[in-house]
């Protein structure tokens, strides 16, 4: 039956979604927009758990309850806390979209005012406004309690604009420590700051994901004839869901977005749905890249389904290449590489594993098996024209699937072959699955981290530190230049720190009591002695693979100038610490000591150790 | 209008054959002394003058007087010492070696009359290991892989017997010829002297062991002094040089003075260790002499405008705002010539000259007349034809045009690019376009603790002039010059760099502070 003649009903879901995505209107960015969407089309909305409604709720609840401030990235969900919070206590909905910028609500025996965006205020409301909120926080029992969304900038200009004759500089100060040092409280202030940034995006998106996947609005697609004759949409979806047995590729984007986050690139939630929408619907030749059910027909009819292809929407293939760039979530996962990144087996196997009778038995498995995005009969016309070395314009073309292959097998490859295709190689972290695997989430589960790790991220720190082809990583090796710390060769042995524990010193890697991230900790004394602090260097993904990647001979500054330099800076941080400890051991370095120093030689196996040149005089 | 102190009674006469360049900025700045070797020559005066008791302290103006070592046992071993390798690596025992080598530096050494080495052999234990410490010295030192003369290599200083003058050595004859100490280090000094911080910089720098006020025969300082010290005789303590004449440094008072002394109390006051706050104070200082330079060529040609500087971060592909960074790196480039041209021209406007023309005269008179003004005495050729004052004006400025041209025209843009705030990158044309470097020590001297991101592009704009963000642009995008999202983007780019060097924290897409990671009072 060709597909032409079958009825196709336009999902008024399907159009919804289409509003999350990075249309040029993208009308669902704003909440205000959404609720009236929702309540013209009947529709219900999409919701999902987040993680700090239920304690703001509480706070509002309580007897003696605190203002708050919520802060963060545009599209972190300040508006849909605010007008979540309003409602529960009683607002309307009505009132809550009229154009007002301060909503008042009563509390129990106290008001609560709502400010939806600082920043919409005049320089005057918010010169009468901000004192009355530093009297609310600092005050005791006050009638007031405020909720206030800003996002930080605005939060800090605010108040340095209103602090011009002084007088609320501690509230200005006290509300820039607890935004600078990542805190919620402060001691003395009756307010508590909310970072909506420090929502982990590895968290929200399995919630959204689902909240998208299992909205009732696809109901629709059980009465559409394309369901099962081709639509991308719905094989999208499909995918994106899994089976019981394999969420391979839900499974692979969560840590992408998990990576993300631990490299300290946070995606905020309205990034997430614009990805989930772009994953279902993109598609180069639909109408603003994004597909609607009317135009399913016609791309079944010309056969590009291929294009729809949810492995290449997620990093916006289907875009404008200045689109893309422009998109925050499509800019971080493009940082990955992957369709650009590869190894040789992977490549032959797409390449040659047709007729090499070795290659064989996976290409069947990892392209054959896929007859909708993977080995279609256009592909296999496309590699044998390759092969056979016809036209330069084919070629090219080959290639571009290539890269799509590449992508799809990224998030295609059964968990239990990624050891053997080294499924990473097709990312530019060759490292991040054993970080992401055996550091972060060993630390999770308050495992201790393989020591081979430990030793290698050692080795790296050594190499970086004294600028010589080292190979210890028992101990890390403290050496200056003599001169000037950040020499980029050290050659004056000071000290070296024992990474298994002994006497108080130790490496390891921890996560971060607030942050919950890896971070790799010198300890130079046991804990108890309080004037010599544990030195902490935050171990993101890309430190990760550069420690890695040193300890496995790359040249320190070749591989990326920023963290060599983070490292450095970590390394005179350890050298202050160091000082602080001779110091408190009362060691009096330069009289006693004064006439010998003490130089590294390395050994022609790599070990570096001290050697001392004794002068009389 | 600034009080401009009397020019020196008695100058190098067989130098300076006028006084141009010296009564703007005085005697002198010198573009081939680098930041560091300035720095250099300002550390042995301070030590000097620290050790009788007056550092930074001048009584009279003008008319500094100090000693400086010339430790040339120590420079002999350090930078004019070939052999010393190969001797080390000689199938010999220890005591062959020390005899192999003595013979060798004997036969090679400069400026030495019969030098006497055998105080070495017994403070080392061996051969070898006194070869290693030379070898590490060497990779330490200033301008140590240069291809300057060994005379003019320094070891760093870490402390009062690593200081040293720049010298000239011919066999054992040693002159003073300011090739790279050319008295640059002597204006610093001054500044210091007048900017009314003198007594807090010198307890700092007292503080990290390079200056001592109390350098007798058995003061022996840190470690590091201590090691370079066990290379020099004792003879390299006796007989300090007396320096020669006075330099000369026009102005009392400047506000630059106290810019500079108070941007070098930041940087000590940082919790930097070791040595590590000497690279930042050089680099600071060449950005101060800089600022001096151009802005006192504005303020002699009468330019009301505020001294200012277009910074490219460096973009990938050209810009608009490296086209002006281009633009005004030239402009500024111009005026010290233009002001030296501006000052000679005024001198029509003085009611002497007019006298001259006037005069029965009027070309002797004209030729008094700029010898007390310019210190000039026209040679005879400059003379011939020159049937006028005017002519003789105009033959001065030419005479002073080429001088200039010779050192003080290339201060700016040799400076610039050693301090790192000019570069070609990409382009064939030179700009304003900061390091990494320099960007690490404006945040260590304009950034206390921490600071929001847009206030700490106001700070450099109005301490240095510095144009980076677009509300520092304002006058360029008014003036069409340029978009407003030119300098936009240029910001982001520089909040990049600072974040990816560690010394910035975003907190959001809105919202980033600039740190500084050894502010001395962070909790």
């Amino acid at each position: 039956m060709p597909p032409q003649s079958l009825p196709c009903p336009a999902s008024d879901w399907i159009g919804f979604l289409r509003q999350y995505g990075p249309i040029p209107r993208n009308d669902n960015m704003y909440d205000e927009v959404i609720q009236r969407t929702l309540e013209r089309k009947k529709l219900q909305p999409i919701t999902f758990e987040t993680k700090y409604l239920n304690e703001l709720l509480d706070n509002f609840r309580s007897a003696s309850p605190k203002s708050v401030i919520l802060t963060g990235t545009a599209g972190d969900g300040k508006t849909y806390y605010c007008r979540e919070i309003w409602e529960e206590f009683g607002g309307s909905i009505a009132d809550w979209q009229q154009d007002t910028k301060i909503h008042q609500l009563t509390l129990g025996d106290r008001q609560l005012v709502v400010v939806k965006d600082l920043s919409e205020l005049t320089s005057d409301e918010k010169q009468s406004l901000l004192p009355q909120i530093a009297t609310a926080i600092t005050g005791e029992n006050t009638p007031i309690v405020y909720l206030i969304a800003a996002n930080d900038g605005q939060l800090v200009e605010a108040w340095a604009e209103a602090d011009q004759n002084g007088g609320l500089e501690p509230v200005r100060q006290a509300i820039e420590d607890l935004l600078v040092g990542d805190l919620r409280e402060s001691e003395g202030f009756k307010v508590k700051l909310y970072n909506l940034s420090r929502q982990n995006a590895a968290v929200l998106f399995p919630r959204i994901l689902d909240a998208v996947l299992n909205h009732p609005g696809w109901g629709d697609c059980n009465q559409c004839a394309y369901q099962n004759q081709g639509c991308p949409i719905w094989q999208n979806k499909q995918r994106l869901e899994g089976t019981e047995a394999s969420r391979t590729t839900r499974e692979r984007l969560t840590d992408l977005l998990e990576l993300c986050e631990l490299n300290q690139r946070h995606l905020p939630v309205r990034q997430l749905l614009l990805l989930v929408a772009n994953t279902l619907l993109g598609h180069p030749g639909a109408k603003d890249r994004l597909l609607t059910c009317r135009q399913v027909p016609g791309v079944i009819s010309s056969e590009t389904t291929s294009l729809a292809s949810l492995y290449r929407n997620i990093f916006g293939e289907n875009l404008p290449e200045r689109r893309r760039e422009s998109t925050e979530v499509f800019k971080v996962l493009h940082g990955f590489g992957i369709g650009v990144e590869t190894n040789n087996q992977i490549d032959n196997i797409l390449i040659f594993g047709a007729d090499d009778p070795e290659l064989q038995s996976p290409y069947t498995d990892l392209v054959l098996a896929d007859s909708f995005y993977g080995a279609n009969s256009k592909y296999q016309a496309q590699q044998r024209s390759y092969l056979e070395g016809d036209t330069s314009n084919g070629r090219e073309a080959f290639l571009s699937v290539l890269q799509t292959q590449r992508q799809r097998l990224f998030f295609t490859i059964p968990t239990e072959r990624i050891t053997e295709m080294k499924l990473w190689d097709l990312t530019v972290f060759r490292y991040a699955g054993e970080y992401l695997n055996d550091l972060y989430r060993f630390l999770q589960e308050g495992k201790k981290i393989p020591k081979p790790i430990v030793s290698r991220l050692v080795r790296g720190l050594n190499r970086i530190f004294t600028g010589l082809l080292v190979s210890n990583q028992d101990e890390l090796i403290l050496a200056t230049s003599g001169s000037y710390s950040q020499a980029r060769i050290s050659r004056v042995y000071e000290e070296s720190v024992s990474v298994a524990r002994k006497r108080g010193e130790s490496v390891s890697v921890e996560l971060d009591r607030i942050r919950r991230k890896p971070s790799l900790v010198v300890y130079l004394a046991s804990e108890s002695e309080s004037e010599v602090k544990p030195i902490r260097f935050n171990l993101t993904l890309t430190r990760y693979e550069y420690l890695s990647r040193v300890a496995e001979g790359a040249l320190p500054s070749s591989f990326s100038q920023e963290c060599y330099e983070d490292v450095l800076a970590f390394k005179t941080q350890v050298f202050k610490q160091l000082a602080v400890r001779k110091l408190s051991e009362g060691e009096n370095g330069d009289a006693e000591e004064a006439m010998n120093i003490r130089l590294l030689e390395v050994n022609s196996a790599g070990i570096a150790s001290e050697r001392t040149l004794e002068v009389y005089f | 209008m600034m009080e401009i102190l009397p020019r020196p009674q008695q100058f190098e006469q067989s130098q300076l054959n006028m006084w141009v360049d010296e009564s703007i900025w005085g005697h002198r700045l010198y573009d081939e002394q680098t930041p560091w070797l300035c720095i250099l020559e300002m550390l042995c005066i301070t030590q000097s003058e620290a050790g009788n008791g007056r550092a930074f302290v001048e009584s009279k103006f003008n008319e500094l007087k100090y000693h400086i070592y010339p430790r040339l046992y120590l420079r002999n071993i350090l930078f004019n010492n070939p052999h010393i390798e190969a001797v080390a690596t000689e199938y010999l025992d220890d005591s062959e070696r020390w005899q192999m080598w003595t013979d060798a530096i004997s036969s090679n050494v400069g400026g030495l009359t019969s030098p006497d080495f055998s105080y070495l052999k017994s403070r080392f234990e061996s051969f070898k290991d006194f070869a290693e410490i030379v070898k590490f010295l060497q990779s330490s030192a200033i301008e140590g892989d240069s291809n300057k003369r060994w005379s003019s290599k320094f070891v760093f200083p870490y402390g009062p017997d690593c200081l040293y003058e720049d010298l000239r050595v011919t066999g054992d004859k040693v002159t003073n010829d300011r090739r790279f100490f050319g008295r640059t280090g002597e204006l610093l000094y001054l500044m210091l002297c007048r900017s009314g911080r003198g007594e807090e910089i010198l307890s700092r720098l007292e503080s990290t062991g390079i200056i001592t006020r109390n350098y007798s025969r058995n003061h022996r300082g840190s470690k590091w002094n201590q090691l370079v010290l066990a290379l020099q005789s004792p003879t390299d303590r006796d007989a300090p040089r007396a320096s020669g004449s006075p330099p000369y440094l026009p102005y009392e008072k400047l506000p630059d003075y106290e810019r500079l002394a108070d941007d070098w109390l930041s940087i000590l006051g940082c919790d930097l260790p070791d040595y590590d706050a000497l690279p930042h104070i050089v680099t600071i200082t060449g950005l101060h002499l800089i600022i001096y330079l151009l802005s006192r060529a504005k303020t002699t040609l009468g330019e009301p405008t505020p001294l200012r500087f277009v910074l490219e971060i460096v973009a990938p592909k050209k810009t608009t705002v490296r086209e002006l960074a281009s633009d005004e790196f030239q402009k500024n480039n111009n005026l010290p010539q233009r002001s030296i041209e501006h000052y000679i021209r005024s001198t029509v406007d003085l009611p002497e000259w007019k006298a001259c023309l006037n005069s029965f005269n009027p070309v002797e008179d004209a030729i008094d007349l700029l010898k007390e003004r310019f210190a000039w005495s026209a040679k005879e050729e400059e003379l011939d034809g020159s049937g006028s004052p005017e002519a003789l004006l105009n033959s001065l400025r030419e005479n002073a045009v080429k001088r200039h041209q010779q050192h003080l025209a290339k201060f700016h843009g040799s400076w610039a690019r050693e301090i790192g705030l000019s570069s070609s990158r990409g382009s064939r044309r030179t700009r304003y376009a900061p390091t990494d470097s320099l960007l690490r020590t404006l945040v260590f001297a304009s950034v206390p603790t921490r600071m929001e991101f847009q206030e700490f592009l106001a700070k450099l704009h109005e301490k240095y002039g510095f144009i980076i963000g677009d509300r520092q642009a304002e006058d360029l995008i008014n003036s069409g010059d340029a978009d407003r999202e030119d300098f936009v983007a240029n910001s982001e780019r520089l909040e990049r760099r600072l974040a990816s060097i560690g010394l910035l924290k975003r907190l959001s897409d809105a919202c980033a502070y600039v740190q500084n990671p050894f502010a001395s009072e962070v909790k």
